[in-house]
């Protein structure tokens, strides 16, 4: 990754960044503390899919980026003021059998 | 000499016996500048627009510049305050993904009220790149 002019990104890195720089951007916009919650949230969510999504899945990427995207435009309103993450642990659930 | 950001550049090297004469082609952000060197000892360097000549000019960022871009760049890397932060330092090699260069570009964004492009914000590999392209957009909203 480390070339002397800046590191060779492929489409999708250029992609999953913009969309970093857009939801970063979206949350100046917002409450002080709107925006740092923000950012952590956004920030960790990025961090755990850049460590955990495997580079080749690219159908599973794709649809990170479609969902973001959503998410972007929806963050970008002026009449939302936050996000907020729900934990679901799915430990306890079984699956059905039939 | 001309720093030449990026783009393409063509150099051309002729050696005769005595004049050793180097004479290189740069194209900048659709700005051309023509230098000749000769010996290395004295060189001369003319520009076909005029505004290129500025732009040798504001090639290399005030030291105050690159201090502040080393401190956001220290803050947001959460790196202590005496670590060794210059100029030459590369993010990669501070410890900095690609999340955290986009993180630090919009640091910057913030700090000097400028506003980087995106495709520029991908080229910035060390603290001068930073600090010269910070430079670069400051004069522009000058003028």
């Amino acid at each position: 990754m480390g070339a002397s002019r800046g590191p060779r990104l492929s489409g999708m890195q250029k992609q999953v960044l913009s969309l970093y720089r857009g939801f970063l951007r979206a949350a100046r916009a917002k409450s002080a503390e709107d925006r740092q919650q923000i950012e952590s949230l956004v920030s960790s969510e990025f961090r755990r899919n850049a460590k955990e999504v495997d580079r080749k899945n690219f159908l599973y990427i794709e649809y990170l980026l479609r969902r973001a995207r959503k998410q972007l435009d929806q963050l970008r309103s002026p009449d939302i003021v936050g996000l907020s993450a729900l934990n679901v642990s799915f430990s306890q659930t079984k699956h059905p059998t039939n | 000499m001309a720093a030449i950001s990026g783009a393409s550049s063509i150099s051309l090297r002729s050696s005769p016996p005595r004049s050793h004469q180097n004479l290189a082609l740069s194209r900048t952000n659709g700005l051309r500048s023509i230098s000749l060197s000769d010996h290395g000892r004295n060189s001369l360097s003319f520009g076909l627009q005029q505004r290129s000549v500025h732009l040798s000019v504001s090639c290399a960022a005030k030291p105050e510049t690159v201090e502040k871009v080393c401190t956001i760049v220290r803050k947001q890397l959460a790196l202590p305050d005496d670590s060794a932060v210059t100029g030459e330092s590369k993010f990669a090699a501070l410890g900095a993904d690609s999340l955290d260069t986009v993180e630090i570009v919009m640091g910057l964004e913030e700090e000097f009220g400028i506003s980087v492009e995106e495709d520029s914000a991908q080229s910035i590999a060390t603290v001068q790149d930073a600090a010269d392209l910070i430079e670069k957009l400051i004069e522009k909203n000058k003028a």
